[in-house]
Order: C-alpha cells, then structure tokens, then sequence
C-alpha cells in the first residue's frame, strides 16, 4: 500500500557526466546505426559540434546517475521486484552536449494504490528535474511505474 | 563550406503538414543478446529481461524486453526523422509486454503545426506494435523545426 505521505518526497541529488562512449553503448544496443552516435568525427561530418544527446539517453542518467534508486524505492515500501513501467516522457528544454556534468534531483509526484481482481497494484509518478554545470535547467523525466504488490 | 551547430536542422516547418506520416522503421527481431547489451548500456539490470528463470518465477513466461528499448526503437524513428535535437518533448504509455523474436514496427503521424515566438513547432503521435500488430507503446512528440530561408 502506498504511502500517500510521501507525494512530494525528494530522494538526494544524483550527479552524472554526460559521455559520448556511453551514447554510443547506447545506440548500439538500440540497434541505431546512425554515424550521429558513434564518434565526434562522424557526428561533425553531419553538422553537429558534438555527438547529440540519444532520444531516451536520459534513461542512462537515472541508472547510472542513481544507482541507489532501487534501494530508495524499497525504503518507500515499493517492491522493485516486482516493479512494471507505465508511462515515460522527456521534455528537452535546453542543449545537453558530452563533458556536461547534470545533477538529478527524483521527486515522488504522485502515488495510489488501486485494487484489482489480481490483487493490489501501487501506481508511483516520479519525477526527475535535470540541471547542468551552469544551473540551467535541461531536462526533466517524468516516470510511472506500476509495483504489484 | 558547411558551419557546424549544436543543433543542425534536419527538416523545415514549411515540409510537414498535418496528416503526414512519419517514415516507419521495423526492427528486427528483438534478441536475448540485445537485452543483456541494452542492460548494460542503460543500467536497467531487472532480471526480468536478461534471466529466463526469473520471468517464469513471476508468471510472465520467460524475458521480458525493457519497455524503454521499445521506447528507443521509437527514438530511433523520431532522430531519423527530425533528428534528435529538434525534440521537445516525447512520452509513452507502456502498453504490451515485448517478447524474444518479437518483430516491432514503429510508426507515427503529424496531428498538429504550430507557431510560438516565431519558432515553427511540429506534434505527433507515435506508435510501436509486433508481428501480430498488438502494440507494445503509444506515445507523443513535439519538435522544433526552423522556417526554410530564416
């Protein structure tokens, strides 16, 4: 059962350095072959300065950022075991490039908890604000996972 | 000679109308490899996706795909097409479980063109579904597009 509580509850800030190698991992495994990801060369011979940001990259942000997150989630009582994705949305508002170094603050935007006919399910909005070296805001991730309980 | 930018322009508001549709991309079919490479690469290490024994444990018979590599399967679309500094913003609901061989087609349609402090900005919906056409995501975008000539 959700702790109703804990809507607006933040998690400690996160800090990750944005790395074209990990872009290119990225890419790779998604199966994106285009030249864009893969080195700074190829990324200027199609006009950009640097290897732009992957789509969904910033799933990257919050594993890798946070690797304490599952832990954080149990301590709310939510089982990671057992956890589903419901819902994921990025709003880019501003350029992140390789070498920016992002601080990433989880916040608990909503929680309920909803009975059904295969027992209870948790449905948790979290939501992830993005700010880079200069303090601009960058991106903010916003999440809904479901734990069946 | 070409200058290089931050952000280089793909495609121009003036070349999209309401309606279109956004070229589509099929995946092949998705791998146990793939999964175990996406879980390292994104740090989602649930065995949910990468341990057979573990999917059966709970009853969802066998692997289950990351919803997020589906999501970038759907990325991947949305970079080939306004190239990935143009977008604003791009959600998904998680829709269908994806299974091993699973073969998923990506698509999306223009639904909606406007103007904002003279930026020219496209919206769309966007999808992912299998072989069998049931879909795994369903989602929107929005991307800034620069006029032609400005």
């Amino acid at each position: 059962m959700f702790d109703k509580s804990k809507i607006g509850h933040s998690f400690p800030p996160f800090i990750i350095e944005v790395e074209r190698g990990k872009i290119r991992e990225l890419a790779i495994a998604i199966g994106d072959d285009n030249p864009i990801y893969q080195s700074r060369a190829a990324a200027q011979e199609a006009g950009y300065d640097d290897v732009p940001l992957f789509p969904t990259a910033a799933t990257m942000f919050g594993f890798w950022g946070n690797t304490n997150l599952g832990g954080e989630l149990l301590g709310l009582g939510l089982n990671v075991m057992r956890i589903l994705h419901g819902e994921e949305e990025y709003e880019y508002l501003a350029l992140i490039q390789p070498g920016d170094v992002l601080t990433g603050v989880t916040t608990i935007a909503d929680g309920k908890t909803r009975q059904g006919s295969g027992g209870s399910m948790d449905i948790v909005t979290m939501e992830t604000r993005y700010t880079n070296q200069r303090g601009e805001p960058v991106l903010n991730a916003r999440e809904v996972v479901i734990v069946r309980e | 000679m070409a200058t290089n930018t931050a952000a280089p322009a793909k495609m121009y508001y003036e070349d999209v109308q309401v309606g279109d549709a956004v070229p589509k991309l099929t995946k092949g079919g998705v791998t146990h490899q793939q999964l175990v490479r996406y879980a390292g690469a994104s740090g989602d290490f649930n065995p949910l996706h990468t341990n057979p024994k573990f999917g059966e444990l709970i009853g969802v018979g066998g692997i289950i795909a990351h919803g997020m590599l589906i999501m970038g399967f759907v990325g991947q679309m949305l970079s080939d097409y306004v190239g990935p500094t143009a977008l604003k913003k791009f959600g998904v609901r998680f829709k269908g479980m994806t299974h091993l061989d699973d073969v998923i087609t990506c698509t999306g349609t223009i639904t909606e063109k406007y103007e904002q402090d003279g930026q020219g900005y496209i919206a769309g919906k966007v999808q992912a579904a299998d072989q069998d056409g049931d879909v795994k995501v369903a989602g929107t975008f929005v991307a800034a597009l620069p006029h032609r000539g400005a």
